[in-house]
């Protein structure tokens, strides 16, 4: 008997050790999983201040693991560039498709974001010329307003999207978020004799093909399991 | 690492900020050169004494206002197919008598042009044809220009 006490100790030693692990694992927060979707708050408020500026944008995530996340973005612009020598109007709507990468390591059963995400954008849209005077670059013979609006339909534009944003929850499943995105133009279809100087969802575009865009959004969480 | 990958995002939208399609500097609507060569030799330009230079119903350009130059370089009107330009010039003393004038026509069919957008548009002159009253412009080349689009040359030569 004695010559197994020995043993017997490693044995219950371990089985001790097993049983404080398990203790541990008791305690599991679960978040919700589920589809959460929203709106762009920034640009019905945009519109009101800016006549020439109006659209809507509806965003949706689905989390598929504990960190990662389906995203889109679906809308509908209008918005007028007022420049030197042009005045145009570009109008259409846009989707964007992606995932979000939650960074931030959250307390207890909490559910915020700090997430890197990334994002293919398409957009079909009609660019309108509404005015434009010819630069003359002179006073003697200055350029007259042209006021024949000429409008070129069925334009598009495919980009990338690079988004740095938060997401709070401030009320139980509802979320306060805020981003910021850089896109970076793959291809553009320009009107005749004219350049396309904005396109919606992607927002002005650069001479280098770049845009930048940020928006804030409400959204709601329907959750469809908790794990 | 992950604070390195937001300091650089953060960086590119800063520097990506500033762009140069802010201001315009590509060159815009052309201007129509000429240029002053002698009668009796060609080859060799020559000067223009007390010239000034007015398009029909205006006033004398500023910078032509009785200069001794041998090129210059005028607007055209592009709204309009037709600009009229007068030279007077007075080869010697500047009395009101020796005032010697001529007329050059210049007619054209406009055509607007995308620069950029701080630029705007330009405006070219296609099939561009000049005729003048032969007062103290002996003759001038060429009498048809296909179109006047840059400024890199002059675009008729006149000899006096």
């Amino acid at each position: 008997m004695f010559k197994y006490f020995i043993s017997l100790c490693f044995v219950l030693s371990v089985a001790i050790g097993v049983a404080q692990e398990q203790a541990k694992d008791t305690i599991v927060y679960k978040t919700p999983y589920g589809l959460r979707i929203g709106i762009d708050i920034s640009m019905p408020i945009l519109g009101l201040i800016d006549s020439n500026n109006s659209g809507f944008e509806i965003v949706g995530d689905y989390r598929i693991s504990k960190n990662l996340y389906i995203a889109t973005e679906l809308g509908y612009e209008k918005k007028t560039s007022i420049e030197d020598y042009t005045n145009s109007t570009a109008k259409g709507s846009y989707l964007k498709l992606g995932v979000n990468y939650n960074t931030y390591k959250n307390w207890l059963d909490m559910n915020n974001e700090v997430y890197l995400g990334f994002r293919y954008g398409f957009s079909v849209f009609d660019q309108t010329l509404n005015s434009y005077t010819s630069n003359t670059g002179s006073t003697y013979f200055p350029g007259e307003l042209n006021t024949t609006p000429s409008t070129t339909t069925g334009l598009n534009a495919h980009w990338t999207e690079f988004v740095l944003g938060l997401k709070v929850e401030t009320f139980k499943n509802l979320f306060l978020g805020f981003s910021v995105s850089y896109k970076i133009l793959l291809s553009i279809k320009d009107p005749d004799n004219f350049k396309t100087l904005y396109v919606p969802g992607f927002n002005r575009v650069f001479e280098s093909q770049t845009g930048f865009g940020f928006n804030y959004t409400i959204s709601y969480t329907i959750p469809f399991v908790h794990k | 690492m992950k604070k390195t990958i937001l300091f650089i995002f953060l960086l590119t939208l800063v520097f990506s900020a500033c762009e140069k399609d802010d201001i315009c500097l590509l060159p815009n609507t052309p201007n129509l050169i000429l240029r002053f060569y002698d009668s009796t030799n060609p080859t060799e330009i020559k000067k223009v004494a007390l010239l000034s230079v007015w398009a029909d119903g205006k006033d004398t350009i500023a910078s032509y206002k009785s200069v001794a130059t041998d090129s210059i370089v005028i607007p055209l009107n592009v709204n309009a197919t037709e600009t009229v330009y007068h030279f007077k010039m007075n080869s010697t003393s500047g009395n009101m008598a020796d005032n010697r004038h001529n007329k050059i026509s210049i007619k054209y069919t406009p055509e607007d042009v995308y620069i950029s957008r701080s630029c705007g548009y330009k405006t070219i002159f296609n099939d561009v044809s000049i005729t003048s009253d032969n007062g103290w412009m002996q003759s001038f080349t060429p009498s048809t220009l296909i179109t006047i689009d840059n400024e890199t040359a002059a675009h008729v030569q006149i000899f006096h």
